[in-house]
């Protein structure tokens, strides 16, 4: 039974993540309606900076986190201001063309650095020996993982809830035209958009960095799995993204616990979650929490 | 029609029939004549080393893939990032065959055209399967559909001993009239091939985009609830769509199989699929010479850039990966320029020069 709950618990573990890596994608679509491809990029972006923050400039991890985070939060708004900017009014299917473009790009700028092919590894800087709680073992890294996780999704929920910015975001995204008429700066709004993204992002790649390790290849699949949790969630509902994050969490750690090895199974944790979005996008399109929009002509 | 056949002074069509043939002129036809002679012609008179003839089989096997990618996702308008795991199913229908009967099975060697036109109907078949949500969802859930087909098929591949997990499995060498294609006429027998297989394909397309149904297409991408209003049906027009993808992505990835006699996993990747996507970004979306011209120009660029990775090579820090990141990072800026600076391709251009040179001296 202990089995059962550890996997229970790296779960909700894993699946934490992905809610907060799936926030700034849902965040994206839900003020501009497009989809982010490269998402997945920014957050192996947000791990290496964290990591060349801490190991080579050797700066204290708290502050290489934060300071990673502002990082990125310009780094997404630049990201918008000087390739999606001119975008705007254009169909949505070239704008999300161009972020998969825009993926490409950073792929090829990132196997430049030896962060392309080489694995790293956070110092520690947490006690080592594992929480133990009744047989269910979690060690320090996750539990603040998970913690700081938590937290910034309460505050991502109040921004956008109360903060006036919030508002205005969530206003952009019922109807552009009216917002303006409000007086509300439509490409401030998406550039602020963008950039929170990033900056949950690099939260998001800072904390999987920790716990798994860094390595491209992991952070890259990470960003690519974040896409069957917000169709699960629903693309424009930030609940949706945290249930879901933890739901994909949950059926990924249960199929590597429980399918790998049995039937001649392995790997079956990072196929499970597509192999569920395609039946969710047949029979449940719009998600868990998502908003099934009436279109007019 | 005008009286004279040779050249068009405007559109004097009287019935249905005149305006629905290929060429509008005899000069077209005359033309386009001209170019595929020219085309067949030249490998007789030019003795290209077997490390170019490789290069041009290559970019005839992308446009043979491009056409089909330019179908849904230029005129049906439906974004799709699992293209190279379409390819790699008609690719893999060819290797599963070899598995079976061994790789130089009579079947595989001289039947060879009945297993090209089984892939692509393979590859149909996974296709349509796809794009099924698109009977009740729109270009941006699609696109999410094909990328995790595309993480799917990656998983099962590497994942099924019987596919080698992702190893190469050999494919034998093929027969022709006079016998076995040996090793020095190997590239040059399939460029022949694969050229009549892309101008086969090409008036396919041609054809089907001047029918009913490809009328359809452009009225579903265009506003696929007004579509609905005339009384198509949009969901059944993109599943088709897919489909009909699917069975050139089929098609090119056998040929990718035969020409390289052997099926390995690298060959369709997510990065694969994205090159696939610059290509018919590159060359067009929406139009047919398009998809011509962008794998023609991004395997171009490709060899280029290779070139320029290998000189560049000697004087950078060994750490530096410049050839694996040189591609991405190439194929990304090629798709974000031409999205930004130039959407409709180089069959835009193609289209000015073609217009200017026809009309000149007068500007209109």
């Amino acid at each position: 039974m202990s089995y059962f709950f550890q996997i229970v618990v790296s779960g909700i573990v894993v699946g934490s993540i992905y809610a907060l890596a799936a926030l700034g994608m849902v965040l994206i679509y839900k003020s501009s309606k497009v989809l982010n491809i490269a998402h997945g990029q920014i957050i192996a972006a947000g791990a290496f900076i964290t990591y060349y923050l801490t190991v080579s400039a050797g700066v204290p991890i708290f502050f290489s986190f934060i300071a990673s985070m502002i990082i990125t939060f310009f780094l997404a708004m630049s990201v918008e201001r000087i390739f999606l900017r001119k975008l705007i009014g254009e169909p949505i299917i070239s704008v999300i063309m161009v972020t998969i473009g825009l993926a490409s790009i950073i792929d090829g700028l990132i196997y430049l650095t030896p962060f392309g092919t080489e694995n790293f590894s956070f110092p520690a800087f947490l006690p080592q020996t594992p929480l133990s709680l009744g047989g269910v073992s979690i060690s320090w890294t996750q539990l603040l993982g998970v913690i700081i996780t938590f937290v910034l999704i309460g505050g991502f929920s109040w921004f956008f809830k109360k903060s006036t910015i919030g508002i205005s975001m969530r206003a952009v995204s019922d109807d552009q035209l009216a917002s303006m008429s409000v007086g509300i700066s439509v490409p401030r709004v998406f550039g602020l958009a963008w950039a929170t993204a990033g900056l949950s992002a690099a939260a998001a790649g800072c904390i999987i960095g920790n716990i798994t390790g860094i390595n491209f290849d992991t952070l890259h699949a990470f960003g690519i799995i974040v896409f069957p949790v917000v169709i699960l969630g629903g693309l424009d509902s930030i609940l949706g993204a945290v249930v879901a994050g933890i739901i994909m969490g949950l059926i990924q750690q249960f199929a590597s616990g429980y399918l790998d090895g049995n039937f001649g199974l392995s790997g079956t944790g990072s196929v499970l979650p597509y192999v569920i979005l395609l039946i969710i996008l047949l029979f449940k399109p719009h998600g868990l929490f998502g908003i099934h929009e009436i279109e007019r002509v | 029609m005008s009286a004279n056949s040779w050249l068009a002074t405007g559109n004097f069509f009287t019935t249905y029939k005149q305006e629905q043939r290929t060429f509008l002129t005899s000069l077209d036809r005359s033309f386009f004549t001209f170019f595929l002679v020219l085309l067949f012609g030249w490998p007789l008179l030019f003795e290209l080393s077997n490390k170019y003839m490789l290069v041009v089989d290559n970019i005839l096997i992308a446009i043979v893939a491009v056409m089909g990618l330019n179908l849904v996702t230029g005129f049906a308008g439906l974004i799709s990032i699992g293209h190279a795991a379409f390819v790699g199913i008609g690719a893999y229908t060819i290797a599963s065959f070899c598995r079976t009967l061994g790789d130089s099975h009579i079947i595989v060697t001289h039947f060879w055209p009945v297993l090209i036109i089984i892939s692509g109907l393979v590859g149909a078949a996974f296709g349509a399967l796809i794009g099924l949500p698109a009977l009740r969802l729109k270009h941006l859930y699609l696109a999410i559909a094909t990328l995790s087909f595309q993480m799917i098929f990656e998983w099962t591949i590497q994942f099924m001993t019987f596919f080698n997990q992702g190893q190469t499995i050999s494919v034998g060498r093929i027969f022709w009239f006079t016998g076995e294609i040996g090793r020095t006429d190997h590239y040059l027998s399939w460029y022949f091939i694969i050229l009549t297989i892309v101008i086969i394909l090409g008036f396919g397309i041609r054809n089907i985009l001047k029918t009913r149904y490809g009328r359809c297409l452009i009225a579903v991408r265009d506003n696929d609830r007004a579509a609905d209003a005339m009384g198509m049906n949009p969901g059944l027009t993109k599943v088709y769509a897919f489909a009909l993808a699917g069975f050139f992505a089929g098609v090119a990835g056998a040929l990718h199989a035969y020409l390289y006699r052997g099926v390995g996993f690298e060959s369709f990747t997510l990065h694969e699929s994205i090159g696939y996507l610059a290509m018919a970004i590159v060359g067009g979306l929406g139009t047919l010479n398009g998809s011509f011209w962008g794998p023609v120009a991004i395997k171009f660029l490709d060899l280029q850039m290779e070139h320029l990775s290998e000189v560049a090579g000697q004087y950078l820090p060994s750490g530096m990966n410049l050839t694996t990141a040189m591609k991405p990072f190439t194929f990304g800026l090629v798709i974000v320029l031409f999205l930004m600076y130039e959407s409709r391709g180089i069959a835009n251009w193609w289209r000015i020069t073609k217009s200017y040179t026809k009309l000149w001296p007068f500007r209109y």
